[in-house]
């Protein structure tokens, strides 16, 4: 955006919200190479504007709760390790927007996505202007550095891409995010988002359709692709967001355990036993999927 | 008896008086060169050649530091005549700075010849030489395999681009590129590749140069990844440290200056018009024959995409270097 676009975009971005809230999300810092961008292409007043849009979204479709804020590191790099469903991936844009919200420290969330986003047209743009970052290690080597604060999916697209009958069983994790932990010792935030299974649940996947797009999946839902495009708009279910104390894992284990790959897989499991725990718990505690009766 | 005299100095030690061979030096870069290093008091004696006859621009320059000779590297003949001459042995070359390309990606053999076998050809007759002992080459951010999932920096060991279906200009970048790489470990001449990002200035044959200038600018629907800019002052800094430094090897080199192509073509002050990925070819041949660009798209297909700049952490640690150029736009 040149610079006017760039005031018009704060100018809606503080109608949309209250001042104080305004003032809260333009508190956050980006690492400018010197034209407003990151190097990850990142634009502050981008990523602002797009939260005072989704906070619609987080505050009157999905109508989030969440808890365990306090167990988002104020400053510093750390991961957040969260479940991934949903057909279209907007739990982790409901859990950027609740940190952004509610941790003591408003922090940009850096979310790793897949590596097809980088194919899309203008959802690579958008992606990128919005903190996000395509999942090569050398990126999330730098955002950890730079002490940012990212979300890993560990599930990938096997995680959003799950049919609805294999709801809230997590898919096996990737090791990546653990040796990364390990590397920069940073801890792992295991996190649960209660909800966004239902959104849209997923009854086939048309493959050859997939790979013909280079897609990692083509789903078939109750309404895509029979209502076209806005068959991909996601049900109003009610989110639930936990997030659960750090795991440290490196000041029990030194550099060494980076060449033991039972060892690096042995807690990648550790940290998805705990996150399907916090969804079982989750579920446990939900009286319903759209949030009928709850306060 | 030379390389017999020369002892094993350690890596980053610097050099003494460097007497330089440029070829290519009627470029913008190679000029640029020659006038940064005839102040240079670490450095002897600058012996430049080019085809072309001496340009009136070198008749600042006091004989005793800079010598002018035509010479076409592509002619054998020619290019041993060079190094057996009264000139080359008088100034007591040590030193080669590689120069001499064709910048813009205009095809045909003598581009190719130009860019491969002229490199190739030079090297060898460096590497024949015994006083020889430094090899600069000045390679190009080209030579990279450009992928959506590439990281946002791209260091040394990224993937070349090694894509049958790429343009044949970049093609023969990447052929140099690897030429000079693969006498890397030669022993009596230290061989430095100075991989550079995009240059951007007054007098600059360059893609981008070319590209912001473009009437209009056009530009991949849907993409607009980040570049990096490379000021002339910079790429000088660079060739500086890699000849006077005691070191070798490939070093990416950027610049300070990094955007969205939109935001350099708005402060560039050019219209910026953003078409389907498959008309963007046909269109570009049109500018090209209406005049209204120099600009090839076809060397920048992935560029025009994806996102990659250059770490130059390896530059910054080793060479020193420092980027400090900034780019001055018209808007």
């Amino acid at each position: 955006m040149n610079k006017r676009q760039r005031k018009t975009a704060l100018a809606i971005a503080r109608r949309l919200m209250p001042p104080e809230e305004f003032d809260r999300v333009m508190s956050i810092e980006i690492n400018d190479l010197g034209f407003g961008y990151d190097q990850f292409g990142m634009e502050k007043e981008m990523a602002v504007l797009s939260y005072a849009v989704a906070r619609y979204v987080y505050l009157y479709w999905f109508r989030v709760e969440s808890e365990g804020h306090e167990n988002i590191p104020k400053t510093g790099s750390a991961l957040i390790v969260p479940n991934h469903s949903g057909v279209v991936p907007v739990d982790a844009a409901m859990v950027g927007v609740d940190i952004l919200q509610k941790a003591e420290r408003p922090r940009i969330m850096r979310a790793v996505v897949d590596n097809f986003m980088g194919f899309l047209p203008w959802v690579n743009v958008f992606f990128n202007r919005v903190g996000q970052v395509v999942g090569a290690r050398r990126n999330f080597q730098d955002l950890l550095s730079n002490g940012e604060l990212c979300a890993v999916f560990p599930e990938g697209t096997r995680g959003i891409g799950k049919p609805f009958n294999r709801r809230y069983n997590l898919a096996k994790f990737a090791v990546g995010f653990v040796e990364l932990s390990l590397a920069n010792k940073t801890p792992i935030i295991p996190t649960a988002i209660v909800g966004a299974e239902e959104q849209a649940p997923m009854i086939g996947n048309l493959k050859p359709i997939a790979r013909l797009l280079n897609f990692p999946y083509f789903p078939i839902t109750l309404t895509f692709p029979w209502l076209g495009p806005i068959g991909l708009v996601p049900f109003p279910t009610k989110y639930h967001i936990a997030y659960g104390e750090p795991m440290e894992f490196y000041r029990e284990y030194g550099p060494e355990v980076l060449d033991d790959p039972e060892k690096i897989r042995m807690l990648a499991d550790k940290v998805q036993l705990v996150v399907q725990d916090m969804i079982n718990h989750g579920l446990e505690k939900r009286t319903s999927i759209f949030g009928i009766g709850e306060n | 008896m030379a390389r017999a005299r020369q002892k094993a100095r350690p890596e980053g030690h610097k050099e003494k008086t460097k007497n330089v061979l440029i070829t290519g030096v009627t470029t913008s870069i190679g000029r640029n060169l020659v006038t940064h290093l005839a102040n240079d008091p670490q450095v002897g004696v600058l012996l430049g050649v080019a085809r072309g006859e001496k340009p009136y621009y070198f008749n600042d320059i006091p004989p005793e530091r800079f010598v002018y000779r035509q010479c076409d590297i592509l002619k054998p003949r020619e290019l041993k005549n060079l190094f057996l001459s009264k000139t080359f042995r008088e100034t007591d070359i040590n030193s080669v700075v590689h120069l001499a390309f064709q910048n813009r990606p205009v095809r045909g053999e003598n581009t190719h010849r130009l860019n491969v076998e002229g490199t190739r050809d030079l090297l060898r007759k460096c590497l024949e030489t015994p006083c020889i002992d430094k090899f600069v080459f000045k390679s190009s951010d080209v030579v990279y395999k450009l992928l959506p999932h590439n990281p946002a920096y791209l260091d040394e060991n990224a993937d070349l681009n090694f894509d049958p279906t790429a343009d044949q200009w970049v093609k023969d970048r990447v052929d140099a590129d690897m030429i000079c790489r693969s006498f890397m470990d030669n022993v009596h001449v230290k061989i430095v590749i100075l991989r550079m990002t995009n240059i951007i200035g007054r007098n600059i044959e360059g893609q981008f140069n070319s590209y912001f200038d473009s009437k209009p600018v056009i530009k991949t629907m849907g993409f607009n990844p980040l570049v990096n800019l490379l000021h002339m002052k910079d790429v000088i800094q660079a060739i500086t440290l890699a000849l006077m430094k005691n070191v070798h090897g490939i070093y990416n080199i950027g610049g300070l200056d990094t955007a969205p192509i939109t935001t350099f073509a708005d402060l560039n002050g050019s219209t910026v018009l953003s078409l389907p990925e498959p008309i963007l070819a046909p269109v570009n041949w049109l500018q090209r024959k209406l005049g209204l660009t120099d600009y090839y798209y076809s060397v920048d297909k992935e560029r025009q995409k994806y996102t990659a700049l250059l770490d130059i952490s390896k530059a910054q640690r080793v060479l020193g270097y420092k980027p400090k150029g900034r780019i001055e736009f018209s808007h």
